[in-house]
């Protein structure tokens, strides 16, 4: 066989190259989903689950983002800050660049840290403690989500001007989320002069909080905000009914999924809550809802869109920069916007959304609710 | 003296409403604390797993519940009693099992492994419910709704929720029942006198075995009464309930001095009331601490309890 010409050489070779540059760039990559997928808040780990699966699913099908698909890993922090500390290390010794969580922020703080030392991206769809991206300077911790300090004013106002009560308990469960939001909700009652009569802090888990509901009945209570998840909410609201308090509730959105009126029952009517604006009534999303429904998941809770639109945000990063190397990615994230189901998203110098709104909605004893504002 | 008499009425309303609330969770401690005092009065062993116990009496008292339908229309009483008595039996059998399985095997080794197995134990049945139940929260329907309420002082209307008042009351009747039990029959004898020497006892032709498996079974009964009644008035279930809620009574046993029955009584009653006072008069945060902290000197003053004996000391 006569050899080949020396262009001929030249062209295959460069065929040759450029084909295994091709395969070498598109790979499967791994993002991790890391939420609460059991104890007492895995609901939220649910509707991370449930977003982010749908839009890993969607982007693999429409040909992955530049040629990579993406692969799941889901694994459980159950909401604890120790066990998000052990899934993060793992998550980094695995190798894994991009991670979709955590969903509380007691166990998202912790592990930035993680994150952020070994350069792996973060975007969570769920966390709003301001401290996870206000506390230290990062470069690879974002969120798809607004923050305490954006919510607790739309609550704030709410309050100030359409409720005005006369007496306000506010209360917390003395965790990270908990305990920001009442904070910032009693800042702004406090600035407003309303009177703020109890501000204490109970333990969450626990079962009787009869003592806490008499202590707002002597003191003639008529509204009381909770910082806090459904469980201590729904206890809260039901002992209160039981002892004839008749204040009127109000939580932040960690309150507001269904199992709140399994817990509370009638009590449940009427709650007040901030949510992030329903994304699922967007005309936009029709097509993703359809999605949702056939896979048989529920895109009707607060952090679903949030989860995807983490997903799309990561996927037309790695589009964008034609690379799946997380330090690029992050840049290219500070410095471009991308349109997901929850809108324009941009980020700013922290890594949070530049703008994200809240609005304020009643709840009703059958778990559905109504938008006020 | 005018002016306090005043202060009085304002505040007696709130201290009635505080002390109403004091009593019921006491009275479920009690009930827990009951198990971990007669165990430990007779094998010298803390029961770790009994926290576990009373949080699988609520499951069973929900499904049991569940199975036969409240909206079926039958009388309260037969749906709380058929409930009840399934708790018990079940949550019973599940207190012997765990002794045959968990302590019978290991009784005689040094002291430490049954605990280790205990803890071992406890871990195995949460995870266990957590599995076959799901870690979400289950809502608990309501039996037993409505309350006495009464108007005190001049705006201050104290509620009593029927359902703490069947608490209490069921607790005191057993407590009445358990402490006649232990003072006259048979196995009572049998219970006191391993509590007093187990190896004497065995030599005067007591089946030692039988005792024990005895204690373990009547306090899981007992626990299975607190898990469905506190079940039914706070409304919600999950498989960590029983963790909390064996701290507390494993408090409240040590508190009323550990090994002694109306220590355990006592000591449940004084650890519900001094929490809730706590909670009621000092910001509600450090509820635990305040507790804690009397529960410290307590001990300081009487090591062995406030109705322990000093001779039953065994560790």
């Amino acid at each position: 066989m006569k050899p080949l010409n020396c262009p001929a050489r030249l062209v295959l070779a460069l065929v040759i190259t450029a084909f295994c540059g091709r395969i070498a760039q598109a790979e499967t990559v791994k993002i991790a989903i890391v939420g609460p997928l059991t104890g007492a808040v895995a609901q939220y780990g649910d509707m991370v689950k449930a977003g982010a699966l749908t839009a890993i699913e969607r982007i693999n099908a429409a040909g992955g983002a530049d040629g990579n698909t993406f692969e799941a890993v889901l694994l459980d922090d159950a909401c604890e800050p120790k066990q998000a500390v052990a899934v993060a290390n793992k998550i980094v010794s695995e190798g894994i660049k991009f991670v979709i969580g955590h969903a509380c922020s007691g166990s998202s703080i912790p592990a930035a840290d993680i994150y952020e030392n070994e350069g792996v991206v973060m975007i969570t769809p769920s966390a709003t403690a301001p401290q996870l991206t206000e506390a230290k300077p990062r470069q690879f911790i974002f969120r798809t989500i607004g923050r305490d300090d954006q919510q607790g004013p739309v609550a704030a106002k709410y309050i100030i001007e359409q409720v005005k009560p006369k007496k306000i308990a506010v209360l917390h469960d003395k965790q990270s989320y908990g305990q920001g939001m009442a904070t910032s909700v009693k800042a702004a009652l406090d600035a407003a002069k309303l009177p703020v009569v109890v501000f204490e802090g109970i333990h969450a888990g626990d079962s009787d909080y009869s003592a806490v509901i008499t202590k707002l009945k002597s003191r003639g209570v008529d509204f009381v905000y909770f910082g806090g998840y459904h469980p201590e909410m729904g206890l809260l609201m039901r002992q209160a009914r039981e002892q004839g308090v008749k204040a009127l509730f109000m939580g932040p959105e960690g309150v507001g999924n269904k199992d709140i009126t399994a817990i509370a029952g009638a009590a449940s009517e009427g709650m007040l809550l901030t949510l992030p604006v329903d994304f699922s009534a967007d005309p936009a999303n029709v097509a993703l809802l359809s999605a949702f429904a056939a896979q048989k998941r529920n895109p009707n809770g607060p952090f679903q869109m949030p989860a995807y639109a983490g997903v799309k945000v990561i996927a037309d990063a790695i589009a964008g920069t034609g690379s799946t190397d997380p330090a690029r990615v992050a840049a290219y994230m500070h410095s471009h916007t991308f349109k997901t189901p929850i809108g324009v998203v941009a980020y700013d110098d922290k890594g949070d959304l530049k703008s994200f709104k809240f609005v304020v909605y009643t709840w009703h004893q059958d778990a559905s609710k109504t938008a006020i504002n | 003296m005018g002016a306090s008499l005043f202060a009085m009425n304002e505040l007696l309303p709130e201290l009635t409403q505080q002390l109403v609330n004091g009593l019921s969770l006491g009275a479920i401690y009690a009930l827990i604390a009951i198990g971990y005092t007669m165990v430990y009065g007779i094998i010298g062993m803390i029961n770790f797993a009994h926290g576990e116990i009373y949080m699988i009496a609520s499951y069973v008292g929900l499904v049991t519940l569940s199975a036969i339908g409240v909206q079926a229309g039958y009388p309260l009483l037969l749906l709380l009693g058929a409930t009840l008595i399934v708790a018990v039996v079940v949550t019973g059998l599940y207190g012997w099992t765990v002794e045959r399985v968990a302590y019978r095997p290991l009784r005689g080794g040094p002291r430490l492994v049954p605990l280790i197995s205990a803890i071992g134990m406890s871990i195995f049945l949460q995870n266990f419910v957590q599995i076959g139940q799901g870690s979400r929260d289950m809502p608990v329907p309501v039996l037993i709704s409505g309350a006495l309420e009464f108007q005190m002082g001049s705006d201050f209307t104290v509620t009593i929720a029927y359902s703490r008042m069947v608490i209490v009351g069921l607790t005191v009747l057993l407590m009445l029942a358990l402490t006649l039990f232990i003072a006259r029959s048979r196995m009572g004898r049998a219970c006191r006198a391993c509590a007093e020497d187990m190896g004497m006892t065995n030599l005067l032709g007591i089946d030692i075995n039988r005792v024990i498996s005895f204690t373990f079974v009547l306090g899981a009964m007992l626990a299975a009464v607190g898990g469905v009644l506190i079940a039914l008035s706070i409304g919600k279930l999950n498989p960590y309930i029983g963790f909390i809620a064996g701290i507390k009574a494993f408090t409240a046993a040590v508190l009323g001095g550990i090994g002694s029955i109306p220590g355990a009584m006592l000591g449940g009653v004084l650890l519900g009331l001094v929490e809730t006072l706590a909670a009621a008069y000092f910001p509600t945060q450090y509820k635990d601490v305040v507790s804690f902290v009397l529960l410290v000197l307590i001990l300081l003053f009487r090591p062995t309890g406030l109705l322990g004996r000093a001779d039953m000391e065994k560790v």
